[in-house]
């Protein structure tokens, strides 16, 4: 694969309420990572956009996105995936020749609609949706169920893992103020309300607005703007399918695909030792362990022992702060700053080698993984 | 909120919710499923390469990318894969006032080889375990669709 880099990047402080409008998160975002990297909106040859039309209340939503977004008179799309998805096809767009200059972001306010009760219409109309049983919060609880019942672990780990995720979050000062508990126990998370057994509140992450933005170069222009390029040296993207009742649900066979094809390109043989920071996209602290697992990062129902490590979601992951299209794409850009030695306060130290990854669908249905390497 | 626009309009806006109906059409063999509802009748199909049997039913098994057009009569009775109980509203659209415990269960009848997302009924939440025996409860007014399952129960007892 031809070398592609990250070069600037920028993160709107997510808030449950932001108080701007979408376009002016936006156009904060875009005019940051522009100025972190020092270019110019011409610079740019293409800009994709991460959202969705049913997050957004309107059809084609992107089309009043173009001037916040960068794209005013270029070349413009938008992916309905999650943000790091949106990644890949300007990686693509750079790959293909055709581009040189891209820029990437992902947008939602989640404050200005019901996201559990929206996600119905994710749901398979012939069945799923008339029944109507089937949110983030039920398939999270039968995802834990399966987790826990596969390899006789307890509520108990699963609380460990949001403890420890969030009292990174504490460390994060991009995180909400929501998640930054650094004196929370496992007892408080085992207290928590219940959403939907065995999962509690505390288990999973707080909705929120936000805006992320980065800008992705070739090689040849990556040098020229910045000296800590950041390199995309490996990608894999796998889809299971729709039906949770076809699913093994304590594990994830698409990331353990896309993991190994990402793993592939880049050269990697032994991720155990060979990735030091793994920014991951789950959507419940149990689901974190499944997608570190199935990423190869420690053995099927031994997720857990990362939280020792330090090396899973250094930035507190999701629990950080959830923003639906932007998560995956934060999660990257937190693996970029682990490389670039500039993960102030939750910095570990020596990272050269990340993975990050991003999602759709009930359970992890479909998971794409980047591996991210610094220096030449 | 109510905005008078004028004498004659009233708009009424609706804090966080939009309304957004849409058809479907479901298909023939989720045709055949909802008319086997109708007789109280679970049709099932089955992939014409590998034999996985699917419930609720699709034309075409995602991993052999095979045909799966041939229909199969399947019992009432399954087995419960996954369950999570829950109070919380699932959709501010349809179960605005359900505070009582909903019991969301994975349940995969006898001969299938997948499991569906159904209520389970008729048992108190403390006695649900992973691999109990369940039979459906068909709804009292029939009408080929599936609110037709009303929920799955525990057969004999618990």
């Amino acid at each position: 694969m031809d070398k592609v880099a990250i070069v600037g990047f920028y993160q709107v402080k997510p808030g449950l309420d932001i108080m701007m409008s979408p376009y002016e998160m936006l156009f904060e975002a875009t005019r940051g990572a522009l100025d972190h990297a020092g270019l110019k909106r011409d610079d740019l040859s293409t800009v994709i956009g991460c959202n969705n039309d049913y997050y957004d209340g309107k059809t084609i939503s992107n089309c009043f996105k173009v001037e916040a977004g960068g794209a005013y008179m270029k070349d413009e799309s938008k992916v309905e995936m999650d943000g790091a998805h949106a990644v890949m096809y300007g990686l693509m767009r750079i790959l293909s020749g055709n581009h040189k200059l891209a820029m990437v972001y992902g947008i939602s306010t989640p404050s200005c609609f019901p996201y559990e009760s929206v996600r119905i219409l994710e749901t398979d109309p012939t069945f799923d949706r008339p029944i109507n049983l089937l949110n983030g919060y039920t398939a999270g609880g039968m995802q834990m169920r399966a987790y826990l019942n596969a390899f006789g672990l307890s509520e108990e780990d699963i609380a460990k893992v949001a403890v420890y995720n969030l009292k990174n979050a504490a460390k994060n000062p991009l995180a909400i103020p929501e998640a930054q508990k650094s004196n929370i126990t496992v007892d408080e998370v085992l207290n928590s309300e219940i959403l939907s057994t065995p999962l509690r509140k505390l288990m999973y992450p707080i909705l929120c607005d936000g805006v992320t933005a980065l800008i992705l170069a070739p090689e040849r222009q990556a040098r020229k703007i910045t000296d800590k390029p950041v390199w995309i040296t490996g990608v894999g993207h796998f889809n299971d399918t729709y039906y949770l009742g076809d699913r093994d649900l304590s594990t994830s066979s698409s990331m353990e695909k896309a993991a190994e094809k990402a793993y592939k390109i880049a050269g990697i043989n032994d991720p155990k030792s060979e990735i030091n920071v793994a920014e991951l996209f789950g959507h419940t602290a149990c689901e974190d362990l499944i997608l570190a697992e199935a990423a190869g990062l420690a053995d099927k129902g031994k997720g857990l022992s990362l939280i020792d490590t330090g090396k899973l979601n250094p930035s507190g992951g999701t629990m950080a702060g959830y923003t639906p299209s932007v998560n995956g794409l934060t999660r990257i850009v937190e693996a970029v700053k682990q490389i670039r030695g500039e993960a102030e306060g939750y910095q570990i130290s020596g990272a050269n080698k990340a993975i990050a990854s991003g999602q759709v669908g009930f359970c992890a249905q479909n998971n794409i993984i980047y591996v991210l390497e610094g220096g030449e | 909120m109510t905005l008078n626009l004028d004498d004659e309009q009233d708009v009424t806006i609706t804090k966080g919710m939009v309304r957004a109906e849409f058809n479907f059409w479901v298909g023939i063999v989720m045709d055949k499923f909802y008319d086997g509802l109708q007789e109280k009748k679970f049709i099932g199909t089955k992939c014409s390469k590998c034999g996985k049997v699917f419930l609720p039913p699709r034309n075409r098994c995602g991993d052999c990318f095979a045909k799966a057009e041939d229909f199969i009569d399947l019992p009432e009775t399954g087995i419960l894969k996954n369950f999570t109980v829950t109070n919380i509203k699932i959709s501010e659209r349809k179960s605005r006032n359900v505070k009582k415990d909903q019991i969301v269960g994975l349940v995969q009848i006898d001969g299938a080889d997948t499991a569906m997302i159904v209520p389970v009924l008729n048992i108190n939440p403390e006695d649900l375990k992973t691999g109990m025996k369940l039979k459906v409860v068909w709804a009292k007014n029939i009408k080929g669709h599936p609110d037709d399952i009303a929920g799955f129960e525990p057969i004999g007892g618990v």
